[in-house]
């Protein structure tokens, strides 16, 4: 019989007279289970929330009067992504009550914009202070900060086995993600978010039979989802200026978000994969491991950069000047056939406007991977390859924005446990589900049979049209588990390195100079870049993160 | 006094013995009231200056001080293709917008220096672009100049005029910079522009008038003389203003496309705050107090020469 008490508090609960905070605290004295506090949560009524709101369950127990880190503070930086259901911040303003009442410490959220996030942690780390005592930190930024030694290792806390910590599974991360928890052997970041690129293309547009014949006709083979850049271009072409969402207005065949500064510089990356990573090269993207020498004016590369900017001319002009989700708002308004990007797109198309969303194209939502092509340039051997079938690559460009412990936390243990707890397999499906929370799957319990033990019928729950599930889903188990993958760099200066990479590609892109030259001067920035950092020490960390 | 005749002393030593306590009273009264304003001015300027000199002399690395490197920092101004384009950039948004606000000023103070019905309403209307954040209005930018949609294309494009790629072309994004410069600060060329001519005297142009003058031939020899002095001040204190652009900048374009709208304080806060780099951020920042302090001399010499020097 459950105690008198416990049912008062539950009443008062759900007749909103108590918050979900107070709940917490008074729920952890009493005694009550975490799981009957999850169930009394979720029937409780909360203000603003949405029926159909999806919400991650509890994991962590209330601790009681037994709070192993009662008194403790962690302070997490995170990019402002719009409060509490903002990206990537979001989640944190949801797992705050919990991880306090688990924990007794008091977790604060710093928001910065995108732009001054990496700065500040620098900042704070370089003068010592820690004022941060985690940071939901890009994948590129780790060259920097271990090579600075402003991080810590977690090795001992995930080995710890004696239910200090909430326990998640290293080993369910893909392969492709999951070589960039951990650097130099030693593990760093905790998985989070899993960022990688895959195509997207309006399902309802490809199946149409007079689509179907009228591309047939002027192109001589059949419309599908592309396998190559160049069958990508012929496509955008084709259903570029025509109306795609009924308005009467012309459309485009591709969107993409090309502001300079705003990551446009993933899109080539992803891009030019397969033009110059190949069976014979699989490394080779970046620099010559014998000497440092950039590499980014190969033939490869350029063929890529030439090709990217044919595909460009087949969307609108305004994309040039576009952050990211002015890039994928114009996809979800339906106003594009195709486009390339994260994750986070496949879960924004399921939000429509009855679930608080803006996307106007669920269950239109194919996904598949990136592009590959027909040959590639083999920069060991200086020649082109042609290949048999499409030359494809997996990709995890972007941030896969993940947990990182700063040295000079005074609650290291703390901050572990709250990375650990929003890594635990019950809140990841959860956010792996969501669109706005910036967090996208990579896990094997993300995907469905037989590549994860996630369900259809899951996601289906969450608001997901079955065929944008299967077909997103697939998509990016392809992508992360290829046998060939970009060779993502992540060694001291990445920051400098792709800001000048960003710069150039946009001033490809936008006519100011050719592709060409665009790339000789990458070259001569990323050189100039080098030799102040230092040749030889730049040379052995990225030998060693490539493992060459 | 020094060098007074031995005669004086004594005469000077007990006039002073007399007054002592008074003037040490007024001593002390006169270093309370001058402190916050030596403080003030020794942690913000002075401190800062002399830190930013130290910093500009050393390598960093992960925001860290490294070794002392002299003059490196300087040396690599002198050969960054970077610093020069953004160099250009900065001089050609200095001359465009700095231009047309004082022609627009000017003229917009001509036009309301008149009696007109309303014409203080309408004066607090144009100038009340001058108490917007620069941040805010960049971010304004973003909306006015979106160019699907957005309502400055949709107007033009009611005219029947094209959709200008006013942030996705180098050329249309360097004139959104300018635009939204001019809509900024013409208010205060302006304001200061019509206090000038309100302080002219009338005598002369209704002399001129009774002599057969038409507007533009008092406006050319008589207004514009002898509004010099102000005008001159005016174009020194917008160039040097000018030059310092960074928030509309950062928010509208973050000095895309490309690097068509990177103007100098943009790549100095991107290396200082991106790279971490903070000795050649230094360096870059007195690079840009130089341009400024020689453009200073050079205008005030001028003013100076054709006006004399305020007494």
């Amino acid at each position: 019989m459950a105690d008198r008490k416990q049912l008062e508090l539950a009443r008062a609960l759900l007749a909103g007279r108590v918050d979900r905070r107070d709940f917490l605290k008074q729920a952890s004295a009493l005694g009550i289970s975490a799981a009957a506090a999850n169930l009394f949560l979720r029937a409780a009524p909360v203000a603003g929330a949405q029926e159909t709101e999806l919400l991650p369950p509890l994991v962590a127990e209330p601790c009681g009067d037994n709070c192993p880190f009662a008194g403790q503070t962690v302070t997490v930086l995170v990019n402002t992504g719009g409060g509490e259901k903002g990206s990537i911040e979001g989640p944190f303003h949801e797992v705050r009550e919990e991880f306090e009442a688990a924990t007794g410490a008091t977790l604060n959220i710093a928001a910065v914009p995108f732009e001054e996030h990496f700065p500040k942690l620098i900042e704070d780390m370089a003068s010592g202070t820690g004022q941060y005592d985690t940071s939901i930190a890009g994948a590129w930024w780790l060259g920097d900060l271990v090579a600075a030694d402003f991080l810590q290792p977690y090795d001992d806390y995930i080995a710890d086995t004696s239910g200090k910590f909430p326990e998640w599974d290293y080993d369910a991360v893909l392969p492709g993600p999951r070589s960039l928890l951990e650097y130099g052997g030693k593990k760093y970041m905790v998985a989070n978010d899993h960022d990688g690129q895959v195509l997207y293309y309006r399902s309802d547009l490809f199946a149409d039979a007079e689509h179907q014949k009228a591309f047939a006709d002027q192109y001589n083979y059949d419309l599908a989802v592309p396998t190559t850049w160049d069958q990508f271009s012929d496509i955008a072409e084709y259903f570029n200026g025509k109306d795609l969402n009924g308005d009467g207005e012309p459309d485009s065949g591709v969107v993409l978000h090309l502001k300079v500064g705003q990551q446009g510089m993933f899109h080539f990356m992803s891009f030019s994969a397969p033009f110059v990573i190949g069976p014979e090269n699989p490394k080779l993207y970046w620099f010559n491991p014998d000497d440092m020498t950039p590499l980014l004016n190969s033939a490869g590369h350029l063929a890529a950069l030439n090709k990217l900017i044919e595909v460009t001319k087949f969307g609108p002009e305004a994309m040039f000047g576009w952050l990211l989700p002015e890039g994928w708002s114009y996809f979800l308004a339906g106003r594009a056939a195709m486009t390339f990007t994260w994750g986070d797109l496949g879960a924004l198309a399921q939000e429509t406007p009855e679930r608080g969303g803006q996307s106007t194209v669920q269950g239109k939502t194919g996904a598949g991977p990136i592009p590959g092509t027909n040959g590639y340039f083999n920069i060991s051997t200086n020649a082109m390859v042609e290949t048999n079938e499409p030359n494809m690559v997996g990709n995890t460009t972007g941030g896969s924005w993940a947990g990182v412990i700063s040295k000079f936390s005074k609650a290291p243990e703390a901050t572990y446990f709250l990375l650990a707890l929003m890594a635990t397999k019950p809140k990841s499906v959860v956010y792996g589900y969501r669109g706005w929370d910036g967090v996208d799957p990579g896990r094997t319990f993300h995907f469905l049979p037989p590549n994860g033990d996630n369900s259809i019928e899951g996601y289906e729950g969450a608001g997901w049209a079955a065929s944008d599930a299967e077909a997103y889903t697939n998509a990016y188990f392809e992508n992360f588990g290829a046998e060939l993958q970009f060779p993502y760099l992540r060694i001291p200066g990445t920051f400098e390195y792709w800001q000048a990479l960003d710069v150039r590609l946009s001033e490809a892109i936008t006519g100011q100079s050719t592709p060409e030259d665009a790339l000789n001067s990458v070259v001569a920035d990323f050189e100039a870049i080098t030799d102040r950092l230092g040749r030889e020490a730049q040379l052995e960390q990225y030998k060693a993160s490539l493992g060459l | 006094m020094h060098g007074e005749a031995t005669a004086d002393a004594p005469v000077i030593t007990a006039a002073r013995s007399q007054t002592a306590p008074r003037w040490r009273g007024r001593d002390r009264a006169k270093w309370f009231f001058l402190l916050p304003g030596v403080v003030w001015i020794l942690l913000f300027t002075i401190f800062p200056l002399l830190y930013a000199i130290s910093m500009s002399l050393h390598a960093y690395r992960f925001g860290m001080q490294g070794a002392f490197i002299g003059l490196g920092n300087f040396q690599r101004l002198l050969t960054d293709p970077v610093l020069r384009e953004d160099l250009l950039t900065t001089f050609q948004f200095v001359i465009a917008s700095v231009a047309i606000e004082m022609v627009l000023g000017i003229g917009l103070a001509l036009l309301f220096n008149r009696e007109m019905r309303g014409r203080g309403f309408l004066r607090t209307l144009a100038t009340l672009p001058l108490f917007t954040t620069p941040v805010a209005i960049g971010y304004l930018g973003i909306t006015l100049f979106y160019e699907e949609g957005g309502p400055i294309n949709a107007f033009i494009q009611t005219l029947g005029g094209p959709q200008i790629p006013w942030l996705s072309n180098p050329f249309w994004a360097k004139v959104a910079i300018v635009l939204l410069d001019i809509w900024q600060w013409t208010p205060f060329v302006f304001l200061v522009s019509l206090a000038g001519l309100q302080g002219l005297s009338q005598d002369l142009t209704e002399a001129s008038e009774v002599d057969g003058a038409a507007w533009w031939q008092n406006l050319l020899h008589i207004v514009l003389p002898l509004m010099a002095p102000l005008i001159w001040l005016i174009l020194l204190l917008r160039a040097i203003e000018a030059f310092k652009v960074f928030d509309t900048v950062v928010t509208l374009t973050a000095g895309g496309p490309g690097r068509a709208t990177e103007v100098i304080s943009r790549y100095t806060y991107i290396t200082m705050r991106k790279f971490s780099d903070y000795g050649y951020a230094a360096a870059q920042g007195f690079l840009l107090l130089l341009i400024v302090s020689v453009l200073f001399t050079l205008l005030w010499s001028r003013i100076k020469h054709n006006y004399g020097a305020p007494r």
